[in-house]
Order: structure tokens, then sequence, then C-alpha cells
């Protein structure tokens, strides 16, 4: 097969573009734009990061000059843990200023991830962020449209098209021809955006793994756009018409459902908000086992199978401190219920988005962003995983607090007891790290898969139309 | 003008476009108006929960009439209800991100004031289809899709040079086609809100401002695009769309991203999580202090109670109590500041918006809804005049050490709902 005529045509239309002189400016004009993105999103980045290193330090030494003290006052002084950030949030910062970045570890509470930057902006935050994704997601194919909207529909016009047809070349050919023309100097852009990400953040955790993802997403969303955009322009008759359709789709793909979408999946499956949760987790306590209410029959129960346990008659014969084990006890159904309380809420929020699963072929610019964010580290999975993260290293470090309790505190005298700073200083405080991007594998295979049928279906519809003339 | 709208209303793509504007505006009107409802219904829920509460807790806490004035202000939740006003439904702002109700209780207010509500955060980065996103963002593309090739579409049409000769005054000519066109676009998006408003029975003077609002945004749209696609050399549509198309990126998505890096720079903000941080080594601190450290200065704000008895024991409620409050009292200027700064960028943004039409669309919204970054401290300071109400209430029998009877618990201030920030 002779495949000549491809680049002859892929070079014809470079040499149009270039004449034309508008399509080199738009690119620049985008070239600029996405400086400009970078720059915002490095300056957020760099808020963000600053954030959390100072939150990290100032916990950090915090916790560390903490005085001589009883540990149940040390279990409600609690640790502040904020969550890590990917160098690619440069790229795509998803939800880093919706979900909140820090979050207060105590006994006996699960509180949320608080402080979001989000809540405390101007109207001026209302209008959509201007990143270096939103450039790939919507201003690349914007400028595509305005770019090349007239590259069949012209050669129509002209007359052109009918006499390459009755020179034999065929109309596929015609086709890829003027698909590669406009598909690869964008790839050429999304390369060099790529190895510049690369060469930025070198060393950063899954970088292989995480970029190719986004960069597949990113190429297979461009190509499908390319594909409509030729085809649009193959199947209209008027210059005028080819770029009020495309302008249409774009509209609708990028901006109307996208947000549509959203809105719709939490009219139909609202969440609960946060005060009420909260207090059906200590309802739901108190019905279980109350600590303080010397009656309770958990209580009883727990006190009774501990004095056979250790076959004395009375809690002050016991070897340990009797409150700090009915502590360890009354945390572990705390955490329980609050677990409890927490995968209710995640549930709520995955019924949200299987709500805009189902709906999401309409809009592969959404696929593309759920790829994205899961790749910097920035959507729903990877913050649910540092949220449970953080609840694991709560847990570990209030039960080191409790054995410590326990073991170090003596009945009698507890209330007046202080022990040595050295084991606070020796507590188990495990980092929270980044979650691996697995965590966000549902989300991927669905994007993913609607990406794919983006390329399919603009490419059967230039198939199609291809075989006219 | 009767014929000139006969004109447009027989394309059929015309009618088609118009009638998915009205559509999507009606669209944008019940969404906005779905979240408030929500909002509403789990406020009256957490209202009538909260007496309940309340009720239950006298019931298992009283001896003989009486309750411990201590654990009132530890156990007890106060709810604080950031209430929608009426016409919040045209612009959400930031009612999607702040909590509507929030559990307050006697301990330090800044532990307690910045709680988030458990929302889905996708959902809210990509933000709300109200009626304010939708005119700043749509009305232009409607604009421009029906104005840009004014002369154009006649030129192609090969009518223009006769359209202007006959015409007695093509200006007159060319003014009545354009107006038909922005009287259409303002119809799609005025008519379902004075529907709306009337099917509801809204209150008039916000309607009328929401209408005037709109009205002068498409107006500034329908001039800027007609004065470009009516000079003198107007006549390739498709360029005369580009352009404009341009004119709206930049107005609508550049401009208000290079304000906000610019707003950041000009006025920092000190992140929220410095205060939670310093507020925890505050209270947690004054544990391992001297009583006195932290009597002597709460006494000295409240001199009506330095006669209270010392406080000798381990523990004491008053105590307690003090320290939390101090705790507050210590962050106030820090505090204080990040308010300044927050109003200083809402006012810088107010600036903004007279040179950028549709942030001032944005935010004139915004404040008609009551969403805006100003009621958001208004509802903060709210809740501060609250919490100090409750301490009032609960600071005599704490520090006379008298019983604090079921009469007085009764008769606890309740967070106001109905109150509106002006």
């Amino acid at each position: 097969m002779n495949l000549t005529p491809l680049w002859t045509i892929a070079c014809n239309e470079w040499r149009r573009l270039w004449h034309a002189r508008v399509p080199a400016l738009l690119l620049t004009v985008l070239v600029t734009l996405w400086l400009i993105a970078a720059l915002a999103a490095h300056h957020h980045w760099q808020d963000h990061a600053r954030t959390v290193a100072e939150v990290t330090q100032r916990s950090q030494q915090d916790w560390q000059s903490q005085p001589a003290r009883h540990p149940h006052r040390v279990s409600h002084y609690g640790d502040f843990v904020a969550k890590p950030l990917h160098p690619l949030s440069v790229i795509e910062p998803g939800i880093l200023d919706q979900s909140g970045h820090l979050v207060y570890l105590e006994a006996h509470r699960l509180n949320s991830a608080n402080f979001n930057p989000a809540t405390e902006a101007t109207s001026l935050g209302r209008f959509p962020l201007m990143t270096p994704a939103m450039i790939v997601q919507w201003w690349m194919p914007l400028f595509l449209i305005m770019m090349a909207y007239h590259t069949v529909t012209a050669e129509k016009v002209t007359g052109t098209l009918a006499f390459m047809r009755g020179n034999g070349t065929p109309g596929w050919q015609i086709a890829v021809g003027k698909w590669l023309a406009l598909f690869l100097p964008l790839l050429l852009l999304l390369a060099i955006q790529a190895v510049l990400t690369w060469l930025w953040s070198r060393g950063s955790d899954q970088l292989a793994l995480r970029l190719t993802a986004m960069l597949l997403a990113q190429i297979f969303y461009i190509a499908g756009w390319c594909l409509l955009v030729v085809a649009v322009s193959w199947h209209s008759r008027q210059l005028h018409g080819a770029l009020l359709t495309l302008l249409l789709c774009w509209v609708c793909i990028c901006i109307i459902f996208p947000r549509g979408l959203a809105n719709l999946a939490q009219v139909l499956h609202p969440t609960q908000p946060r005060a009420e949760a909260e207090y059906h987790a200590e309802v739901k306590l108190k019905t279980i086992g109350d600590s303080h209410n010397p009656n309770d029959p958990h209580f009883a129960a727990f006190k009774a199978s501990l004095l056979k346990q250790y076959a004395v008659t009375r809690i002050e014969d016991l070897p340990v401190n009797y409150n700090g084990l009915l502590m360890q006890e009354g945390e572990r159904l705390t955490t329980e219920v609050y677990r409890e309380q927490q995968a209710l809420h995640d549930q709520q929020l995955a019924r949200q988005n299987a709500s805009i699963r189902l709906w999401c072929w309409l809009t592969p610019a959404l696929a593309l962003q759920y790829v994205q964010m899961a790749s910097s580290g920035n959507d729903l999975a990877h913050h649910q995983a540092f949220i449970s993260q953080a609840e694991n290293r709560r847990y570990q470090l209030i039960e080191y607090l409790n054995s410590i309790h326990s073991h170090k505190v003596v009945h009698a005298d507890d209330k007046n007891t202080r022990v040595s700073a050295e084991f606070w200083q020796q507590a188990p405080r495990p980092a929270v790290t980044l979650a691996p991007m697995s965590v966000s594998q549902p989300s991927l295979q669905a994007s993913f898969l609607i990406l794919l049928g983006w390329l399919l279906l603009p490419g059967a519809f230039l198939f199609k139309v291809s075989q006219r003339i | 003008m009767k014929h000139e709208f006969k004109l447009l209303l027989k394309q059929r793509s015309m009618v088609a476009l118009l009638l998915l504007s009205l559509a999507l505006t009606a669209l944008s009107l019940l969404n906005g108006w779905q979240n408030i409802q929500h909002i509403q219904a789990q406020i009256s829920h957490a209202q009538h929960e909260e007496a309940q509460r309340k009720q239950d807790f006298v019931h298992l806490h009283q001896h003989e009439g009486s309750l411990d004035a201590g654990e009132v202000g530890y156990y007890v939740f106060h709810h604080a209800y950031h209430q929608p006003a009426e016409w919040s439904f045209i612009a959400l702002g930031n009612r999607l991100v702040t909590p509507y109700v929030q559990r307050i209780r006697l301990l330090g207010l800044q532990g307690q004031l910045y709680d988030g509500e458990s929302h889905h955060p996708e959902y809210v980065m990509l933000g709300s289809f109200d009626y304010a996103f939708w005119l700043v963002f749509f009305s232009p593309l409607l604009c421009i899709a029906l104005l840009h090739d004014l002369k154009a579409s006649e030129h192609q049409a090969q009518r223009l040079l006769f359209l202007q000769s006959l015409a007695t005054s093509p200006k007159h000519f060319w003014f009545k086609r354009a107006l038909t066109r922005a009287l259409l676009i303002t119809a799609t998006f005025t008519l379902p809100v004075l529907l709306f408003a009337v099917i509801h029975t809204l209150s008039v003077l916000p309607l009328l401002q929401v209408l005037a609002i709109s009205l002068l945004y498409i107006l500034f749209w329908t001039i800027l695009c007609a004065a470009f696609s009516l000079r003198a050399r107007a006549l390739n549509a498709s360029f005369n769309a580009l352009a404009l198309a341009s004119a709206w990126l930049l107005c609508c998505v550049v401009l208000p991203n290079l304000a906000q890096l610019w707003l950041h720079q000009q006025f920092p903000l000190q992140d929220g999580s410095q205060i939670a941080l310093q507020h925890r080594q505050l209270v947690h601190g004054a544990w391992d202090l001297p009583k006195a450290d932290t009597l002597e200065p709460f006494y000295a704000l409240y001199p009506q109670w330095q006669h209270s008895a010392p406080v000798t024991d381990r523990f004491h409620w008053k105590w307690y109590f003090a320290f939390q409050h101090m705790a507050d009292v210590r962050l106030q200027a820090q505090v204080t500041a990040r308010e300044q700064s927050l109003l200083q960028r809402d006012q810088a943004t107010q600036q903004l918006g007279l040179l950028l039409p549709s942030i001032w669309v944005q935010r004139s919204l915004e404040n008609v809804a009551q969403s805006n970054v100003t009621h958001l401290l208004a509802h903060r300071q709210h809740i501060t005049a609250f919490h100090s109400q409750l301490r009032h209430a609960i600071y005599p029998a704490l520090f006379d050490e008298k019983p604090f009877t079921v009469e007085a618990f009764r008769q606890l201030p309740v967070f106001d709902s109905q109150h509106t920030h002006e």
C-alpha cells in the first residue's frame, strides 16, 4: 500500500495552515496560555506545598516538645496530619482546593479534613481555574476548532476535494492525511509538556506510571477531537456551519455536561450533612456502651471478664490500670462506629460517582479529567485513602497511649500521674504517604473505556462521511 | 420589528438555539432551587432535632431540677445554621462548601468554627450549574452566535448592497436587527426568572436586581458583538466568530484567573490550619500551667467574677472554660487579621468587577444571593456572637458555683437562623 499520499496531504495542510497566518498565531496564543496556566498552577502548588510542610513541621515540633503529661491528656492533645502532595499536582490540582488538607487526630473522635481554600474564595473563585490540564482539556480542542474547522469544508467549497477524488485518491487517505496534519503538532505539544513535567518532577512517587496514564489519556482525547473536527468539517456544506456545529459540541462536552452531571448526581443522591452524621455516631455509641455509666451492661460485662481473667475481686487489685483498659475498650468501640460512619459516607459518595459514570460517555472531557486527577493524586479515591491512612495512624497512636495508661500509670494515683515525655517521643506516628495510583483503578478503567469510545465514535463518523464527495 | 422577528424565527437553527437556551436557563434555576431546598430541609430537620436532643439531655442529666453547668457546657451541642436567603438559588457561591448546620459547644470557638462539610469534593470542584454560571458563561456565547454575522451573512447571500441602498436609514435598519436579537436573548434568560419568581411568589426587589444585572450584561455583549460585526470590513463571518470567541475566553476565563493570581499575591492570607495548630497548643498547654496563669487574665476580662472562689483542686469546670476562652482571646488578633485580608480580597474583587463585566455580574448576583465570602464572614461573626451569648448565660452558674436550673437551661439562647446579613 502506498502511503505517500498521506504525507503529501498532511504536508499540504501544514503549508496551508502556515500561509493562513491565523493558525500560527493561535498556536502562539495557546502556548502563552499554557505558560500562564503553568505559572498560576505552580504558584498554587507552592502555596499548598508550603502549608503542608509548615503544618507537618510544626505539628512534629509541637508533639516532640510536649512536657511530661498524663497519657489521656496526650491522646486529647492529638496530632495533626497534612495531606501529602504529588508534584504532578502542578498539572492538575484536582480537588486540592476543595477537599481540605489537614486532619486533626484525637482520641474518640473522627475528624474530617478541614481548611479548604474554596470556602473562603471570593467571587473570583467561581471561575474555572486555569491549569495545564485545563489547557489540554478545554483550550486545545477549542483552538483546534478555530484553526481547522474549515479544513475539508474549504476544499469542498473550492472544488479541490472533488478534484482529488477524481484523481483516484481514496476518501480515507484524505481523511487520515488531514487528521495527521492536525494531530501531529498537538501530539508534539503534549509530548513536550510530558517531558517538561517529567524533568520537573523526577524521582517522585510512581512517576512513570502516573505520567504515562496522563499522557495516554490526553493523546486519546486530542486524537478524538481531531477526528471530530475533520469529520464535521467534511460533513458541513458551509464554512460557517462547520464552525458553529463544532463550537456547540465543544460547549456541551467541555462545559455543560461535566457541571450538569455533577449537579445531577448531587440532586439525585444528596449527602448527609456532617453534623447529622456525628450525632448519629454518638447516639449509636451510647446504645452500644457508655463507659461513663457505671450500670452500663457492656462495660459491666467487660469489667467482670477482666476480674475473672486476673482472678481478683476488685479493680484496685488488678496488676494493670483499669482506667487505661477502659479507655482501650472505649476506643475500640468508638473507632468501630466512626469507621462505620465513614464507610457510610464513602458509600454516599460512591453512589454519586456511579451516577456520574453512568452518563460520563456524554463527555470525554470529564473522563480525561478523572484520569488526570487520578494521575496527579488529587481525586476522591486518593483523598479517601489519605483519610483512612490518617485514621489508622490515629488508632495506632491512641492504642499506644492507652497501653501506656494501662501499664505505666498506677490506678490509685491515676489522675495525678505524669508520664515522662520520652514516651511521646517514641510513639508510633507512621508518616502518611501518598496512596498508590491503584486506588483509583475503577475510575481509571471507566475513563479509559470512555476515551476509547471517544476515538471510535468520531472515527466511525469520519469513515462514513469520507465516503462522500 | 415584526418582520425582523418573523425572519429570525423562520430559521430552524435559531429557534432550536433559543429553545435550548430557554430550557437550560430553567434547568439552572431548578437546580439551584433544588440545592437550596435540600439545605432548607436539612436545616429544619436539624432544628427539630436540636430541641429534641436538648430535652433528652435534661431528661438524662438532671438531678432534682438542676444541672451541672460544666456538663451543659461540655456535652450540649448547639446548632448554628447557615440559612439560605430567599434568592440564594440564583448563585450558590460558597454555600456549596460551607457547612449549613454546625455544632457548637462552649469549648474554644476557634477549634470548632472551621469544621468542613462532608460534601463530594469533585462535585464542588466542577462547580455548580446555577443561574449565575449560566448567565456569565452562556449569554455572551448566545450573543456571539446570533450577532457575529449581521453584515457577513447578508454579504454572503449577496444582499448587502441591495439592503443598504434600499433602507432609508441603514443605521436604523441595523439597529432594529440587532435589537430584535438582543431582545430574544434577553427573553430566554429573564422569562424563566420572572416565571420562577411568580410561581414561588418571591420578593420583588431582588428580582429587579437580578433582571437588571442580566439586562446590563446582555446589553454589554450585544453592543460589543454588534459593533464588531457591523464595522466597515466585517464581511468574514468566521473571523468575527473567532475574534469574539477569543474576547469571551479572555473575559470569562483568562482575566479572572490572572486577577485571582494577582489578588493572592497582593493580599496574602495566613492558612487557617495555623490558627488550628496554635489553638490546640494554647488549649492543651493550659493544663500544664498554674491555674492562676489562666484565671488572672480571664478575670481581667471579666472583673465581675474575680471574687469567685479560688480553684484549688486538680480540676474545676470554671478553670476549664476559662482557658478554652482565653485561647480564643489570644488568637483574636490573628483571626481579625485573616478576616481583614479576606475582606480586602473581596473589596479588590469588587473593584476588578468595575473593569470586567463577568466578575461584576458574578459578584453582584452572589450579593443578591447572599452567598459571597462577606456573608460567610458575617455568618462566622454571628456564630461568635451566639457563642458569647451562651458563655455569658452559663458563666454565672459556673463562677458563682450555683446550680444551673432546668429553667435556666430552657432559657439558653438559640441560634437565630432567620438573621439576615445586612
